[in-house]
């Protein structure tokens, strides 16, 4: 890109060269804050995850110990497992709602839809905290809406809160939360593709469907590979509303429930620092390699040339 | 990058995206129209489940305490207890409420803005030179979102401690300008929308930089500027876990953390107060501002948050 | 228009910015009014509301002496505060309210300042045997005790009436009581068994004579262990009974549903601590019809009653602080006068455990209108004080608590038996403890 305009003569280059180096000076603010609260913080939690303290025993050097425990360590293995879990139900919950919704909208041009897009997107403008403690409200056996709901089917309301519905009742929150976003984001590539190309299908007989299908949906892949990325990473890291959940189910949700609270847990519940700190990397180094898989597969269309 | 499939959509680019879009509308809305009343439908249901929490809110923060947990959850009870509610956000602990909801304000204005500004500089500089090393520290920089948060709180709260920032508004604020995701969004933008052409010809006309940069490039960002900020300024406005850990003094507290602060008091047992009327008001005055923003600012936000799709 | 809306967002953030800087003395960021500023501050975290009127009772009538008071959160808020605060190494307060049940887990971990050197002994006769058992271990005390939890029985008299049920003096005619109940067709259950009761499980345990670990602060390094002993067993395994019958409910303690359900006659009953009838107090207005008594809690043996506690807390100094000396001062004097247990007893329905006020007539005679002006101190609350002998925390209770939580919500969705619950819960606890470099006793 930047090669375009280069010049054949000697000081043509030089001078370049030396332009290409303000490009730090854009960059330093950005890297200073970037060093200073995560470069050094996490060299810092690198070299407490390098030694193992123990209430009793005192603290002393364990080298890898620490990680040699985190992948031998039943709770965060399950913890793993379980967020594996949850991205496989909650990734396409989230896409199939997001990428419905926005598909229908791009179809319409009424106040109705209007409205109604404005409020599948609003639950992003709720604090994550906020929206987990409102639905644990929701969720509960007595005030909750369900036993009313249900109760005009005649049938007994489930419970939420119970060890088998946790997952489902987790899932629905992540979904509304954050679907409405991703939406939004898909909505928007939609409208940015020429509809040119729709009257060139329309012409050749497709019907809506299949422009859907056939068209829209592969021209919007970058953007899904986006939303994609950010709800892999949001479930691997998921943390807050299983937090908020386990204040009222505290046998459904173990306080290892995934490895993030875990992590928590470890460090303010515990006082681990030092294995809270390898947990905390050892799924930094999970996110990373799974991310790192997905971009490399995507790298087409997530612009990392 | 080819214009014709995916064209920015703030289409200052390009004026083929921004004329086919006015005449889309209608000519579509006259071609599905049997469609339409299924599609309507599916959508009411779509918003009705995602409006619901939030009327329960509303409905919510007009009950007493003692009407939260004992009458319908849909339902207005004793409308005219908002007043009391709001009345009481006023009296609680000297109105300390309001103050959450100003340090909110702060952090997410002053985080907001300060961490846009070192976001465009930043995806500008990545954008436009090919300085040496480029490649590894956007890498680094992007992979940094892949890093659980919990790894760093104790680090960065020792941090803090050091230079005497704890429990001051500056421990929270700080922290909260590192946003790379919006140095990535601001990049990939700035590689579309400021073509090396123009910055050439500027140049050569004998600007620097810093003139090249503020004069031709920074207005050719202004759309993706706005989204970065909105973003910025979501994101920490929804902070919660490192206010927790690194202030102590109710009078600095945001919101989030006030309102976890009293649901805390009010499931205690021994000294504790039941003040789940005012959680819930408190709650449902706080999200307002945001909701409010959103329904007001929507052209800039919807055509912005698609730049991270477009190339 | 996008030039505006950044310009005045840019205009307000600097502005606000700028003010904040202005005032960034946060050192001593007390949230009561210091008027006395030329005397030592002691910076104190603590939650209670009402804390605030007894600060201010303490500056006015100390020269010497202020403390700053900021409330850092409730229990676990503060805790992971002054847990991060350790392990930073600087942060934390002088002097901070403690719950006795984490006393051993600060303690071990070098964070609280041994107050027998500070004259803490001095104050000794002060407090019950039971208290001072429980803010002590071994020679060492950790903190000066405030209020505590001596468990009683609240009842919906009301109820027991309509049911025709005896208020029950055992935990035989309470598990006959809940089989009456049911028969008799109430659409409630006697009571709740709550998995997440974590010390009120363990309150029902000792009284059965459980000890689950012996510990001594002199000797850190060791522990025993033994929470699957005859007593636990027996308890639990007449709750597991009593919850296959159906005859309690298993919902999670402290929640709005519990909540409701305490208010709204769900629950005919609440084993509960001299501080329960302030909680419910706060959520009374749902049913105006209730008529609350309160009763003992029921034995195992009326021959040998024993007598148990629910939470409470107390003052300890930590070692961050640099005048331990003042520090500890402040912990024995802060709510060592009457003044500020009128504050503490009105206000905040602390159960006190200062003797003056424990053993006050006034105390014993008070009316309480919650309970149509029963004397529940006389008739309950004292006597079970009294009888208190302390209980012995290990050292990483939280853990052992979470753990407990897991075992007994196995156990009600029946995953397990109570023998079971508890053997799991001792193999776990026992790995953890030898994990963590302690030398096991048994």
């Amino acid at each position: 890109m930047t090669t375009t305009t280069a010049a054949p003569t000697r000081p043509r280059i030089s001078l370049q060269r030396k332009r290409q180096r303000y490009g730090w000076f854009y960059v330093t603010p950005f890297l200073a804050i970037f060093a200073l609260f995560f470069i050094v913080p996490l060299g810092y939690a690198a070299w407490m995850s390098l030694f193992s303290s123990t209430l009793a025993g005192g603290s002393q050097f364990a080298g890898l110990g620490n990680y040699v425990r985190a992948f031998t360590d039943p709770l965060f293995i399950g913890g793993i497992g379980r967020v594996a879990a949850f991205g496989l139900v909650m990734i396409p919950a989230q896409l199939i709602v997001a990428i419905t919704a926005a598909l229908v909208l791009d179809t319409l041009a009424t106040t109705l839809s209007k409205i109604s897009r404005l409020l599948i997107f609003a639950p992003y403008a709720i604090p994550v905290v906020v929206g987990a403690l409102m639905w644990s409200f929701l969720y509960s056996p007595r005030f909750g809406p369900a036993s009313t709901i249900f109760e005009w089917f005649g049938m007994a309301a489930p419970d939420f809160l119970s060890s088998s519905a946790i997952f489902g009742s987790l899932v629905n929150i992540v979904t509304w939360q954050w679907a409405g976003y991703y939406m939004i984001i898909v909505y928007a590539a939609l409208r940015s593709v020429d509809p040119a190309i729709y009257e060139a299908a329309r012409i050749d007989g497709a019907n809506g469907f299949h422009i859907a299908m056939r068209i829209k949906v592969p021209m919007i892949s970058s953007s899904m590979v986006m939303v994609i990325t950010f709800a892999l990473i949001g479930t691997l890291q998921f943390f807050t509303e299983p937090v908020v959940l386990r204040s009222m189910a505290a046998g459904a949700i173990d306080s290892a429930y995934t490895p993030n609270m875990y992590a928590y847990a470890l460090a303010f519940q515990y006082s681990q620092f030092n294995y809270a700190s390898a947990i905390a990397f050892s799924l930094g180094i999970l996110v990373f390699i799974g991310s790192f898989i997905f971009l490399f597969f995507t790298r087409k269309q997530s612009g990392l040339k | 990058m080819a214009l014709t499939t995916n064209t920015p959509i703030d289409s200052h680019t390009t004026t083929t995206g921004l004329s086919s879009r006015i005449n889309r509308g209608a000519g579509r809305a006259n071609r599905l129209g049997g469609r339409r009343i299924g599609s309507h439908v599916f959508l009411l249901i779509l918003a009705f489940y995602f409006f619901i929490p939030l009327w329960w809110l509303f409905v919510a923060s007009t009950k007493s305490t003692g009407e939260l947990f004992g009458s319908p959850a849909f339902w207005f009870a004793d409308i005219t207890n908002f007043a009391t509610n709001v009345q009481g956000l006023f009296m609680h602990d000297g109105g300390i409420y309001w103050r959450w909801l100003g340090n909110s304000f702060l952090y997410a204005l002053a985080g907001g803005l300060g961490a846009t500004i070192l976001a465009v500089l930043a995806g500008y500089g990545f954008a436009k030179y090919s300085f040496r090393g480029r490649g590894a520290v956007f890498g680094v920089v992007l992979g940094s979102v892949m890093v659980p948060l919990t790894a760093l709180v104790v680090p960065t709260f020792v941090l803090l401690s050091e230079v005497g920032l704890i429990n001051t508004p500056w421990a929270v604020i700080l922290p909260s300008l590192l946003n790379p995701f919006g140095v990535y969004l601001m990049r990939i933008y700035t590689q579309d929308a400021v073509p090396d052409e123009m910055l050439e010809a500027s140049r050569i006309d004998g600007a620097g930089e810093w003139r090249t940069f503020w004069q031709v490039s920074l207005p050719l960002l202004r759309p993706a500027i706005v989204t970065v900020f909105l973003l910025a300024v979501v994101q920490q406005w929804n902070n919660f876990f490192l206010p927790l850990a690194v202030l102590t003094d109710p009078d600095l507290l945001p919101v989030t953390v006030g309102l976890n602060r009293w649901t805390a008091l009010s499931n205690a047992g021994a000294g504790g107060e039941q003040v789940w009327n005012l959680i819930t008001s408190g709650a449902f005055i706080s999200v307002v501002p945001l909701l409010l923003s959103f329904l007001l600012l929507q052209r800039y936000w919807q055509g912005g948050l698609a730049i991270g799709s477009i190339k | 228009m996008k030039n505006r809306l950044l310009a005045s967002g840019a205009a307000v953030a600097v502005a606000a910015v700028a003010l904040t800087g202005c005032s960034g003395d946060t050192q001593a960021s007390c949230t009561n009014t210091i008027t006395k500023t030329d005397a030592e501050q002691v910076t104190v975290w603590a939650w209670y509301p009402a804390f605030a009127q007894v600060v201010d009772l303490f500056n006015e009538t100390h020269d010497d002496v202020q403390i700053c008071w900021t409330n850092a959160g409730q229990g676990n808020d503060q805790y992971s505060k002054f847990s991060t605060a350790i392990e930073a190494g600087s942060g934390a307060p002088d002097v901070l309210q403690l719950e006795f049940e984490v006393l051993s887990s600060f303690a071990i971990r070098d964070a609280l300042v041994d107050l027998s050197e500070y004259g803490a002994n001095d104050v000794r006769t002060n407090y019950t045997d039971g208290a001072w058992e429980d803010a002590s271990s071994g020679d060492a005390v950790y903190a000066i005790p405030v209020d505590g939890g001596p468990m009683g029985m609240i009842y919906r008299a009301d109820i027991f009436d309509e049911y025709g049920i005896e208020v029950p003096e055992t935990w035989d005619e309470f598990a006959d009581a809940a089989q009456a109940l049911k028969d008799a067709g109430a659409p409630g259950v006697l009571a709740d068994f709550p998995t997440n009761g974590r010390a009120f499980n363990q309150a029902l345990f000792a009284q059965a004579g459980s000890t689950p670990f012996v510990y001594d602060s002199a000797n850190p390094q060791e522990i025993g262990i033994e929470v699957n002993d005859d007593g636990a067993k027996e308890v639990l395994a007449y709750w597991q009974d009593l919850v296959e019958r159906d005859l309690v409910a298993t919902d999670d303690a402290f929640t709005a549903d519990y909540n409701t359900n305490l208010v709204n006659g769900t629950y005919a009953v609440y084993i509960a601590a001299a501080w329960g009838p302030g909680y419910l107090g706060g959520l009374a207005d749902a049913d105006e019809d209730a008529v609350w008594r309160a009763a003992p809690v029921p034995q195992w043996d009326t021959a040998n009653p024993v007598q148990i506690n629910w939470g409470g807390s107390s003052f300890g100094v930590t070692s961050q602080s640099d005048k331990p000396e003042l520090a500890a001062l402040v912990a024995k004097e802060i709510f060592g006068t009457e003044e500020a247990w009128e504050i503490g007893v009105d206000q905040a329905a602390l159960f006190p455990l200062w003797t003056p006020v424990l053993e006050s007539d006034e105390f014993a005679q008070k009316e309480y209108p919650f309970f149509a002006g029963q004397k529940i101190n006389e008739d309950v609350f004292l006597e079970a004080a009294a009888g208190y002998e302390g209980f012995t925390f290990s050292p990483f209770q939280n853990y052992a608590y979470d753990q407990l939580t897991e075992e007994l919500y196995a156990m009600v969705e029946g995953q397990q038996n109570a023998d079971e619950a508890l053997d799991t819960l001792q193999d776990s606890l026992e790995q953890y403890a030898t994990q963590q470099g302690f030398e096991l006793l048994n």
